[in-house]
């Protein structure tokens, strides 16, 4: 019951950053003065994290506190992905290093940018449609039903009724009537073809390129497949 | 075992309620035991089609709730005394079944009756999705025009996924297109969807084909279902669709529009 009348919790604030680019602290003082006066209410009493990240040389660490406690902002301490030593020399000078999370976000924007590109070229060098699996629907896909193969092609042994719609990374195989929405190279692959026994479809997509019914004009009530040809679709018969 | 056949739509007004009736009707006539169930809570229309609107004192809602038992709800055909009752609540809502409830009155009644059909309200809401949830079969009743045919593929496409058997992967719904209200001759001035078209789209068996008929509305009214007349198409077509449903081979009749002869259209008969 000792430690009743406290309790330490951790809590996450917003705290400002005031990031230096310099280390001549005139200049510092100059650009702070000019920013307050803009705005001198919104600063006032206002904590502050210094960022000295950007600076290389010597810093002299009490002459920046004493900077900042003279525009009356309240300082909490120092703040930056720098050497550990100097992290240590920091605290033994008597001033907080407040972690930041950054460095941890750098790193895992670096490895995001990595696996975008690696999705990237994933998709680059699969430009042809038999590096996919098919995922096969046997039965008609009834009005209101959707269906999606992801990374795949879809074969759909029965009709795509008017009202359901059919999706897929990679090609779309209807044995039956396609009447209803079909949407391939749903991610972005401009070599995603539609086959189907008999067209009569409110929409056909491949790659983001679209046509509704009165565009299937030519092939409408045959077995037709359309494919994407220099950014345009284009249908041709089946058999 | 109780077969529980849904009659069910997806669209309003197209005649599942006289179906309903009809087939109800026909099945205790050939003598099974049947129970037809108005799932229509709140639009209570079974038991005027049936002619025992006047005779209603507890309903299906009550029996759910535990304040009426089904003998007390239950009300006996006069004409038929194998077929029974059960109508809806017209004060209540939709919200008041409950899947488990309904499967315990739906089991209680499996083990007096040999035919349990579910008039289905339309829509694809709760009270829809409740008709067809226990059902063994379905029977899609069908208006040979777009908007009917499209609600039927979607109340089709909730049969396969939203129904007891679909969640507990037990053999699928047994499904039926019963086409009402088909009138061979616009049918041929290309006014109206033929039978091949709707099948074509729907790709289920076919049940039956009921003809567009003057003998529907006038049963209705008088609360004789329109089996009973059977000097009308409808009432034959019906009389077809109860053979069929027992495992008959019949052929399908009105499917062609009537060639009038000299003398009719002269004397406009």
């Amino acid at each position: 019951m000792a430690d009743a009348s406290i309790e330490f919790k951790g809590s996450s604030f917003t705290l400002s950053v005031l990031h230096l680019n310099t280390s001549i602290l005139a200049d510092v003082r100059a650009d702070l003065a000019k920013k307050i006066a803009q705005a001198p209410d919104f600063f006032y009493l206002v904590p502050v994290v210094v960022s000295i990240e950007k600076l290389d040389c010597a810093i002299d660490y009490q002459a920046i506190k004493t900077l900042i406690e003279e525009f009356k902002f309240t300082f909490v301490g120092f703040t930056g992905s720098v050497a550990k030593e100097q992290r240590q020399l920091i605290r033994e000078l008597g001033f907080s290093f407040v972690n930041t999370a950054k460095v941890n976000t750098s790193a895992k924007a670096v490895i995001t940018k990595e696996s975008i590109a690696e999705k990237t070229t994933a998709i680059a060098t699969k430009p042809e449609s038999d590096l996919y699996t098919d995922k096969v629907h046997r039965g008609q896909i009834r009005s209101g039903q959707q269906i999606y193969a992801k990374g795949q092609n879809l074969v759909i042994i029965g009709s795509v009724s008017a009202g359901a719609e059919v999706i897929a990374d990679g090609n779309i195989h209807v044995y039956g009537s396609l009447r209803g929405r079909a949407i391939a190279g749903a991610k972005g692959h401009h070599k995603a073809q539609i086959y189907c026994q008999n067209l009569e479809a409110e929409l056909v997509s491949i790659n983001g390129n679209y046509w509704l019914s009165e565009s299937m004009e030519q092939h409408w009530g045959s077995p037709a497949f359309i494919q994407l040809t220099d950014s345009e679709l284009t249908s041709s018969k089946l058999i | 075992m109780a077969r529980i056949i849904v009659v069910t739509s997806g669209k309003g007004g197209v005649g599942k309620t006289t179906s309903s009736a009809a087939i109800g009707l026909g099945l205790a006539l050939k003598g099974h035991k049947v129970v037809l169930i108005d799932f229509d809570i709140g639009l209570r229309n079974l038991d005027l089609i049936m002619g025992c609107e006047r005779r209603v004192v507890y309903d299906f809602v009550n029996v759910i709730n535990g304040e009426a038992t089904l003998n007390q709800a239950l009300i006996k055909d006069k004409r038929v005394s194998s077929l029974s009752i059960l109508p809806a609540s017209q004060t209540r809502d939709k919200d008041a079944l409950n899947k488990e409830n309904v499967g315990k009155v739906l089991e209680e009644l499996g083990e007096t009756y040999d035919y349990i059909i579910c008039d289905s309200p339309a829509g694809i809401e709760a009270g829809a999705m409740m008709a067809l949830y226990y059902a063994d079969e379905a029977i899609v009743t069908t208006n040979p025009e777009v908007s009917s045919v499209r609600d039927s593929d979607r109340i089709l496409g909730m049969l396969a996924s939203r129904s007891r058997r679909a969640e507990l992967g037990l053999e699928p719904i047994k499904e039926h297109l019963l086409l009402t209200r088909y009138s061979p001759k616009r049918v041929e001035e290309g006014e109206m969807l033929s039978v091949e078209d709707v099948e074509d789209i729907l790709s289920i068996p076919l049940l039956g084909v009921i003809p567009e008929s003057q003998a529907v509305l006038k049963a209705s009214n008088a609360g004789e279902p329109v089996i009973l007349d059977t000097e009308s198409d409808a009432g034959k077509a019906y009389q077809d669709v109860i053979d069929r449903l027992l495992g008959e081979t019949v052929e399908f009749r009105f499917l062609v529009a009537e060639k009038k002869g000299i003398f009719s259209r002269m004397f406009g008969g």
